[in-house]
C-alpha cells in the first residue's frame, strides 16, 4: 500500500466524502472513486477505520443500554386511559346505545299514552257536553217543567211505551228528588233525541239524561273515568258551570247533570247507574221487537260519530243564541214536532 | 378518536409499540433525565395515536414516530432555557479544533463512549444518533428534524467528529494515547 501524504489535495477531498460513504449516501461513481482511493491511502483507510470504530461502539454502547420494562407499561397505560373510559369504550358504547334505545322506546311509549290520554280527554269532554247542553236548553234556558210536577202516568204516556219503565228506577234511585217531568226531546237538525228527566231536590233542578250512542263509546281507563260503579265507568266534567256524570249502558249514554258540587252529581250518578244499567240491558231496549217500535216511535237516531259534529252540536246547544232560537221539542212519540207542552 | 374502535388502538400498538426500545434509547441520550425522556415518549405514543387516522399503514412507521419525537422535543427545547453546554454550530474554535484529526483507541467501553456522546451539543448529537445508531437515510433526518439536506451533512460531519475528539480525550483521560498508538501502528505498517 503506497503510503500518501495526509494534506494531498486528494486525500482532502476523499476526507470530505467520508461521512457520505460511511453511511451510504454517496452516488456508486463516487464511492467507487473513495474505494479506489482507500486501496492506496493507508492514512485515509485508518481514518476510516477510525471512524466505523466510533461508530459501531456508539451503535453498540446505545443497544446495549437497558430499557425498563416500565416505560412500555406506563406507555400502553397511558394509551388506555386516553380511551373513553365509560362512553368511549365499544363495551360501554353498546351499553349506551342500549339504554338510549330502551329510553327512546319508553319515551315514544309516554308520548303515545299521552296523546291517547289526550284524545281520550277530548272525547270524553265532547261527549259530556251533549248531556249538559240537553240540561241547559231544556231544563234551565228552556224551563220546560212544571212548578208542581206531573203526575207519573202523564209522564210515562209522554216517554212511551218503552222508556215509560225508566221513570220508576229514577224516582227511586235519587233519593230525596222529585221527577217533576219526563219526555223526549229533539234537536232541529239533527236526527239525535234524548230522554229527558227533570228532577227537583236540594233546591235546584237536577237532570237525568239518555241518548243513543249509535256507535260512539266513552274511552276506557283508570286515568279518564272516575271510580266504577257496578261494573260501570264513571266519567265526570265541568261545563258551563254545570256538574256532570256520565256513563254508557247497553246502547245509551247515560247522564247525571246539575249545578250541585261534583261530589254530590258524582255520588248520585253512583247510585243511579247500576239500577238504570239493568233496566237498560232488558231486551227491550236491546234491540229485540226494536223494529217494531222504531215503526212505532218513527225515529231514526243517529248520533254523530265524529268529535267535530259533537262539538259543533254541542257548542251551537251552549250558544247564547240557542235559547233564543231554542226550537227544541219534546214530549211523547205521538205528538206533533211543533207541538210543544 | 372517541368512538374509535378498540381493534384500531390494537392496530396501533402492533405497529408503533416495536419501536419504543429505539425511541426511549434516544430520548434518553438527548435529554440526559430519564424521567424526562419517559415523558417525552409517552407523550410522542399519545400523540401518534390521536393522529393516527391520518398514518398510512405499510409506509415507515419508525420514522413518523420519531418525526413526531423531535417535533415535540424541539418545540419543548425552544420554551426552554438552552442547556449550559451550547456549542455554535459556526463557533470558530469549534471550527479550529474540528482540523485536527483524532484516532479513537479500540480499548474503550459503552460507558465512555456515552459520557463522551453526553458532552457533544445536542444539536450535532441527535443527528449523530439518528444517522449511526437509528441509520436514517439524509432524507429522513432532514424530514425528522426539518432542516435543508445540506445542513444534515454539516451537523452530521461535525457531530461525528466531536464524538471522535471526546472519545481521544477520555483515551489520554486512561493513559492511552491515540496519537502514539497512531504512530505505532504506522510504523508497524
Amino acid at each position: 500500500m503506497n503510503n500518501l501524504s495526509f494534506d494531498s489535495k486528494r486525500c482532502e477531498l476523499i476526507r470530505q466524502y467520508l461521512d457520505s460513504y460511511l453511511s451510504n449516501e454517496l452516488l456508486v461513481e463516487t464511492a467507487s472513486e473513495v474505494v479506489r482511493h482507500l486501496e492506496s491511502c493507508e492514512s485515509c483507510s485508518r481514518d476510516l477505520e477510525s471512524r466505523m470504530r466510533v461508530r459501531d461502539a456508539l451503535q453498540r454502547a446505545v443497544v446495549n443500554r437497558p430499557v425498563p420494562e416500565s416505560v412500555r407499561a406506563d406507555v400502553l397505560r397511558s394509551l388506555r386511559e386516553s380511551q373513553p373510559r365509560s362512553f368511549m369504550r365499544p363495551s360501554t358504547t353498546r351499553w349506551a346505545i342500549g339504554l338510549a334505545s330502551i329510553a327512546f322506546i319508553l319515551l315514544s311509549l309516554f308520548a303515545a299514552n299521552w296523546m291517547s290520554l289526550h284524545r281520550g280527554e277530548q272525547l270524553v269532554s265532547s261527549i259530556l257536553k251533549l248531556g249538559v247542553s240537553d240540561h241547559i236548553v231544556c231544563a234551565i234556558k228552556g224551563h220546560n217543567y212544571p212548578e208542581v210536577a206531573n203526575p207519573p202516568d202523564q209522564i210515562r204516556n209522554k216517554l212511551g211505551v218503552r222508556y215509560a219503565v225508566l221513570l220508576q228506577v229514577v224516582q227511586e234511585r235519587l233519593p230525596g228528588f222529585e221527577v217533576l217531568e219526563g219526555h223526549i226531546c229533539s234537536i232541529p237538525g239533527s236526527n239525535r233525541k234524548y230522554i229527558h228527566f227533570i228532577t227537583r231536590g236540594k233546591g235546584t233542578i237536577l237532570s237525568v239524561i239518555l241518548t243513543e250512542r249509535n256507535g260512539a263509546s266513552l274511552p276506557k281507563g283508570r286515568l279518564l273515568a272516575s271510580p266504577e260503579s257496578a261494573g260501570l265507568s264513571i266519567h265526570e266534567g265541568h261545563l258551563s258551570g254545570m256538574e256532570i256524570a256520565g256513563f254508557e249502558s247497553a246502547q245509551y249514554f247515560v247522564f247525571v247533570v246539575s249545578d250541585l258540587s261534583q261530589k254530590q252529581v258524582l255520588q248520585l250518578a253512583r247510585g243511579l247507574a247500576p239500577a238504570l244499567n239493568e233496566t237498560l240491558q232488558t231486551t227491550a231496549f236491546q234491540g229485540q221487537n226494536s223494529h217494531v217500535l222504531n215503526a212505532l216511535f218513527k225515529l231514526r237516531h243517529e248520533i254523530p260519530t265524529s268529535l267535530t259534529r259533537y262539538s259543533m252540536t254541542t257548542d251551537e246547544a251552549l250558544s247564547p243564541k240557542a235559547n233564543a232560537r231554542s226550537s227544541y221539542y219534546f214530549g211523547s212519540p205521538n205528538h206533533d214536532r211543533n207541538n210543544r207542552s | 378518536m372517541f368512538f374509535r374502535p378498540k381493534v384500531q388502538l390494537e392496530s396501533f400498538e402492533a405497529v408503533a409499540m416495536p419501536h419504543l426500545t429505539d425511541l426511549y434509547r434516544t430520548a434518553c441520550l438527548l435529554l440526559r433525565d430519564r424521567h424526562e425522556a419517559e415523558d417525552l415518549v409517552q407523550d410522542t405514543y399519545l400523540e401518534a395515536w390521536k393522529s393516527f387516522h391520518r398514518f398510512e399503514l405499510g409506509t415507515n412507521c419508525r420514522a413518523w414516530l420519531f418525526k413526531i419525537m423531535f417535533h415535540r422535543l424541539h418545540h419543548a427545547r425552544r420554551r426552554l432555557v438552552k442547556a449550559s453546554r451550547v456549542i455554535a454550530i459556526d463557533d470558530p474554535d469549534v471550527l479550529e479544533e474540528l482540523a485536527a484529526e483524532t484516532v479513537v483507541p479500540q480499548e474503550i467501553c459503552d460507558e465512555d463512549v456515552l459520557n463522551a456522546l453526553e458532552k457533544v451539543a445536542v444539536e450535532f448529537r441527535e443527528i449523530v444518533l439518528l444517522a449511526d445508531v437509528e441509520e436514517f437515510s439524509y432524507k429522513e433526518i432532514a424530514e425528522t428534524l426539518r432542516v435543508p439536506l445540506g445542513t444534515v451533512m454539516s451537523r452530521l460531519s461535525r457531530g461525528r467528529k466531536l464524538l471522535r475528539q471526546e472519545l481521544a480525550a477520555v483515551a489520554r483521560s486512561y493513559g492511552i494515547d491515540p496519537c502514539a498508538k497512531q504512530a505505532g501502528a504506522a510504523e508497524t505498517a
